[in-house]
């Protein structure tokens, strides 16, 4: 039997037979090295194995900085080195090759260099995650530009590459020169043409909003896995479940991100998690180091490489996936436990052209502050009600940012994430709906931290409606073939949820500010604008479209039972108002800097998902 | 063979054939209703008139008959509201079998019940063919009904918002039934009881002895409470509030849509108390006072007093069948206008929707169904008996055109309303045009051919022209003394002499029937 370090371990007492037994079973099925299946799931410290590996006689040495002759690396595969945690570093003066090993005594991947190089090999320790770091910049070009450019080469038209086409800004041109044309020549025909166009479109575009609440209303108590079935599932006959973690400069969630994969009921063995960290984000990188306790992820290092977006880091993990199905978490994400089990049981239970179910969202700070109250409302009517509401008409349902659980292969075959799109889930599943495939909803749910700080919370949601706007852009490049490829319930589906999402955000505070001038100032100009039928129009459009949405955030409430949330719900215009901030600022990027990824800063909230829960529980009276 | 779906759709379509028919003959032997005629006038002047197309369509009551009517206006505007009304009716039939097929009662017998409700009812075929809002308020109350029992079924929050949908259109049929509202609050807080974590074995006085006593349910309690109001009562108190809005902005006055004679037939339409005892000969005004009327409405409604000898449920059930009880102590506390048709029929259409959810296996399939039958029977009679003792001018009409030796089938007869407007419509032009003043000849005006030569309220020069109407006009259709609208209206009999006073008008009746007299001013 191979020695490694994990034996030398069991020798001093610091490791156990029955450990290395699970490890070496694990590590067969994924194709690692035992120490990178020690390290990755959960059975050893990077802590104590430093300290063996010093006591041992290994010190590690800092491969970062280290010279190193690229023409022994460019011989070996990056998913080989990653698999096996080694770097060739140079020849020394006898014509050995110094190969820095996350386990130097690694009897059987000695051996193997050997063979590979034909030549003496000496192993020299360094850290797994400095080796990933060396690995991923040295040999992940390839890969890097892969997940950039593979789904412009594959499918240019679903590629957010290019933001405007030619056609597309003739139209955008051809309209605002159309509206200034009738504005010069008629100016107050012209203006209350579009006052009531505007109007009307905003009243038809909540009661749009309002019927689909209702319809997924319906739906409320609908179990699609019940607790019997998660219950009935023999976890044997699970598949391995890959669980992709990108995350930037979150050094201060690892530990909590830890404990929140501890906490999901699903073997051990099967969970294959990725912490996808940008090549620039030493902090993160530091944090998992610097653990006390054993990780149960693995880390990938996305080399540099515009645009700086997550769905470029997910495309980038996605090389390196082993499981059969695939979600995403953010690294604050709680994941309700049995949530991986009940996807397998219900895409198990689907049809086969289910590849995508969506989890609902939800924040565990929901009580912070109005704004995380109002956040909480949005995402409540959002994915409990308006989801399952598209679901049930059969338009392609905008994703969410995180818990979307993928067939991997199919997930594959649609060409990942488009990087270039800052709302890569909703762009996605447009996608899966033009191939015909289905967005299934699962019933569980995954608890965030609400955004609780005002421009933290305009910086997100920019981001949000820049996407939207993006996706609109390439779906809407060839309307006909949109037809074509979803239906007309499809296309206006899409259009009304994505589409024109952001066009009522950027037309309500003018709206507004109309309705307001109009009343407060009553100036004479504005009663020519302003002829009796046109104001009651517009005065019913407005107010009846703020109650029907003020109705639409109450209705939110029902599902999880937030009832001391409902009285916030009257705040639901100024709320809005703060979306259009939004949408403007998303506008401007959009022409100014279309894949920018605007940051969202995590972990401001004060409170701990745990907490959140014990006081849900108290106020429940269980 | 047939689906189920497509019989009730065969039914339905029956009953829709029977009531044309019925409303043909009887519109032919002269009867019409003068809420409908007010709607048909109004469409008139929506799709036939210019001027201030806003103030008759934006500040008129929008009630879902009005609004049906104008969809349903190319059938012509005499008839637009008589067909909808037959709609809602149809409907309500529609969803009532519905409802039978989906419950465990025996079908067929329940269904002949109900058949011989919407057939023979006095009250149903009214609804029906009168054109007036009772069909909407029976068709709209018991959908507000139904959701609710699906919303205790159900527990999913779609039921309660269709229930708050249906409670918006029901006060936008009759805003009496706003305060409907108050009489669901004791309910709601009791239904509130239900999405809180107490022992569900217990009775409900337990469970919410429970609730109060433990804080943290207490305040789960009180929040379920508020936010169950709110979403039963948003949408009809929005509604109504955006409606007060609009009208203040266009009409001046909040309240010009309920108030003016223009906007709602209402104000003109139903009479008051003191009048109806003055001068009409029937018995039920007298039992339209606290407790009496209550327990007189349940008493023609044996199908209401059947639905809870066979209720089979939970207690907060049980009182929401009784919210109409409650609603009918609110309304008549303040009281001045007779009640007519419509709150007779809440009864009955709580007890059909009561006894569908609620009437099952208490006694056994067979006397059930024997009861059911003869409760239905019984409703009928009930409904004759309301009809000859009605107070209500236009229901008593009814009742006397039935009683009458009438031969149906003879020469069509044309009523008061008919001869007026045809004459009206020989005389107006625009270089002769004739003063009307539609508070009052609604009527008049919706058999009209053509609004042309017609000078009407409508118009920014009707009050130049109410100083000195020889000045422009070249007739005046006046109200007489006997006219029931004689004091909703400028032009009336009253009017004519003080004109003669000050403007030295000398008018010569040209045209006169009981209630109207056509003047040549010129």
């Amino acid at each position: 039997m191979p020695v490694c370090a994990l034996n030398n371990m069991i020798n001093v007492g610091l490791f156990t037979t029955g450990k290395l037994e699970q490890i070496e079973e694990i590590a067969a099925e994924f194709e690692y090295i035992n120490i990178k299946t020690a390290l990755n799931f959960g059975f050893l410290t990077r802590k104590e194995y430093v300290a063996f590996l010093e006591r041992a006689g290994f010190p590690l040495i800092d491969v970062r900085n280290q010279e190193i002759d690229e023409t022994f690396v460019a011989q070996c595969d990056l998913l080989h080195l990653n698999s096996f945690l080694y770097l060739p570093l140079k020849e020394d003066n006898k014509g050995v090759l110094i190969v820095a090993a996350a386990d130097p005594l690694d009897e059987k991947l000695l051996g193997f260099l050997e063979i590979k190089f034909d030549k003496k090999v000496s192993l020299v320790a360094a850290s797994d995650l400095d080796i990933t770091w060396m690995i991923n910049k040295l040999r992940g070009e390839y890969y890097v530009k892969e997940a950039v450019f593979s789904l412009m080469r594959k499918d240019p038209m679903s590629s957010g590459i290019i933001t405007f086409t030619d056609a597309q800004l003739i139209a955008i041109f051809g309209f605002i020169g159309v509206f200034f044309l009738f504005l010069t020549l008629y100016f107050i025909n012209a203006f209350i043409f579009f006052n009531l166009f505007f109007s009307c479109f905003f009243l038809f575009a909540i009661v749009f909003k309002l019927y689909i609440a209702l319809k997924g209303s319906r739906y409320e108590l609908h179990q699609a896995v019940t607790k019997e079935e998660v219950r009935a599932v023999v976890n044997s006959t699970l598949p391995v479940y890959t669980i992709l973690l990108p995350v930037y400069k979150e050094d201060k969630l690892i530990r909590k991100l830890i404990w929140n994969l501890r906490s999901l009921d699903y073997p051990r063995g099967k969970l294959d998690v990725k912490l996808l960290i940008e090549e620039d984000d030493d902090k993160t990188l530091n944090a998992v180091r610097n653990l006390d306790f054993p990780a149960n992820f693995e880390t990938i290092v996305v080399p540099y490489h515009l645009p700086k977006t997550k769905p470029k880091a997910c495309n980038y993990g996605l090389f390196f996936c082993k499981g059969k199905y695939l979600t995403i978490y953010d690294a604050e994400d709680v994941p309700d436990s049995d949530q991986l089990k009940k996807v397998v049981c219900l895409f198990r239970k689907l049809p086969k052209d289910y590849i995508v179910l969506q989890g609902a969202l939800n924040y565990f700070n929901k009580n912070e502050n109005l704004l995380t109250r109002m956040f909480t409302l949005e995402y409540s009517y959002w994915f409990d009600y308006m989801l399952p509401g598209l679901q049930s008409l059969d338009v392609p349902i905008p994703l969410g940012g995180t818990s979307n659980h993928f067939k991997l292969d199919k997930l594959l075959e649609l060409g990942g994430w488009d990087p270039f799109n800052v709302t890569e889930d909703a762009d996605l599943g447009v996608r899966v709906f033009e191939k015909r495939y289905k967005v299934g909803v699962v019933n569980s749910t995954t608890f965030e931290e609400a955004n609780n700080e005002p421009f933290n919370w305009i910086r997100q949601r920019s981001r949000w409606i820049k996407g939207y706007m993006q996706t609109t852009l390439v779906h809407m490049r060839n309307p006909a073939r949109l037809v074509q490829k979803i239906g007309w319930k499809g296309f206006f589906g899409f259009n009304f949820f994505v589409g024109l999402t952001p066009i009522t955000f950027l037309i309500y505070p003018v709206l507004l500010s109309f309705f307001v001038i109009y009343l407060i100032f009553d100036l004479k100009v504005a009663r020519v604008l302003f002829p009796d039928w046109v104001l009651y129009i517009s005065i019913f459009n407005f107010v009846a479209g703020n109650t029907l949405m003020i109705y639409v955030n109450m209705l939110a409430v029902f599902k999880r039972r937030y009832y001391e949330l409902i009285l916030f719900a009257l705040f639901n215009p100024l709320y809005w108002l703060m979306h259009s901030i939004s949408a403007y600022k998303g506008l401007w990027q959009l022409v100014y800097n279309p894949f920018y990824w605007e940051k969202t800063n995590h972990g401001l909230t004060k409170m701990s998902h745990s907490a959140a829960a014990a006081s849900a529980v108290n106020a429940n009276g269980a | 063979m047939i689906k189920e779906s497509n019989r009730i759709q065969l039914l339905t379509l029956l009953l829709v054939f029977y009531y044309v028919i019925l409303s043909w003959i009887l519109h032919r032997n002269g009867f019409e209703h003068t809420e409908s005629l007010f709607y048909s006038e109004k469409l008139k002047i929506l799709f036939e008139f210019k001027e201030n197309t806003l103030l008759t369509i934006g500040t008129t009551f929008p009630s879902s008959v009005f609004i049906a009517s104008i969809i349903l206006s190319p059938f012509g505007y005499v008839f637009a509201p008589i067909a909808a009304s037959i709609i809602f009716v149809a409907i309500l039939f529609y969803f009532v079998v519905f409802d039978i097929s989906e419950s465990k009662l025996a079908f067929k017998p329940v269904l002949i019940s109900i058949i011989l409700l919407f057939v023979l009812h006095p009250q149903f075929v009214y609804a029906a063919i009168s054109g007036r809002n009772i069909a909407a308020i029976m068709l709209f109350l018991y959908m507000l009904f139904r959701s609710l029992f699906l919303y205790y079924r159900t527990q999913t929050t779609y039921y309660l918002s269709l229930a708050s949908i249906f409670l918006t259109i029901l006060v936008f049929t009759e805003i009496n039934f706003i305060w409907m509202i108050l009489s669901f609050f004791p309910f709601i807080a009791l239904v509130s009881v239900d999405g809180i974590k107490v022992s569900k074995d217990e009775p409900p006085i337990f469970q919410y002895y429970q609730a109060l006593n433990i804080r943290s349910l207490r305040r789960k309690l009180a929040n379920r409470t508020v936010s169950l109001y709110l979403i039963l009562f948003l949408l009809p108190l929005a509604a109504y509030y955006l409606f007060r809005l609009l009208n203040e902005a266009h009409a001046g006055n909040a309240t010009y849509f309920l108030s003016s004679q223009y906007a709602n037939w209402r104000v003109t339409g139903t009479a008051p108390l003191n009048t109806i005892l003055e001068l009409t000969k029937g018995k039920n005004v007298a039992k339209q006072t606290q407790l009496i009327f209550q327990v007189f409405t349940i008493v023609l409604a044996p199908t209401f007093i059947l639905s809870l000898v066979l209720f089979k449920g939970k207690l907060y059930e049980l009182f929401t069948l009784l919210v109409p009880i409650f609603f009918f102590s609110i309304i008549l506390i303040n009281a001045k206008f007779y009640f007519t048709t419509e709150y007779y029929m809440v009864m009955q259409i709580i007890g059909i929707a009561g006894l569908l959810f609620f009437g099952y296996n208490k006694y056994g399939q067979k006397i059930t169904t024997g009861l059911i039958i003869g409760a239905s029977c019984i409703s009928i009679l009930g409904g004759i008996y309301y009809f000859s003792e009605s107070n209500d001018y236009e229901e008593h009409d009814l009742y006397m055109m039935f009683n009458s030796d009438k031969k149906w089938f003879g020469p069509k007869q044309d009523t008061e309303l008919q001869q007026m407007a045809e004459y009206v419509a020989s005389v107006a032009s625009p270089e002769t045009p004739l003063l009307i003043d539609d508070a009052a000849a609604y009527g008049i005006m919706a058999h009209l051919p053509s609004l042309q030569g017609l000078i009407l309220p409508l118009q920014k020069s009707f009050v130049t022209v109410i100083e000195n109407p020889a000045l422009v006009a070249s007739y005046m259709c006046i109200a007489k003394r006997n006219n029931r609208l004689h004091n909703t209206t400028v032009l009336n009999a009253y009017n004519i002499l003080e004109m003669k006073e000050r403007l030295g008008l000398k008018p010569i009746r040209v045209f006169e029937t009981e209630n109207w007299i056509v003047y040549s001013i010129r």
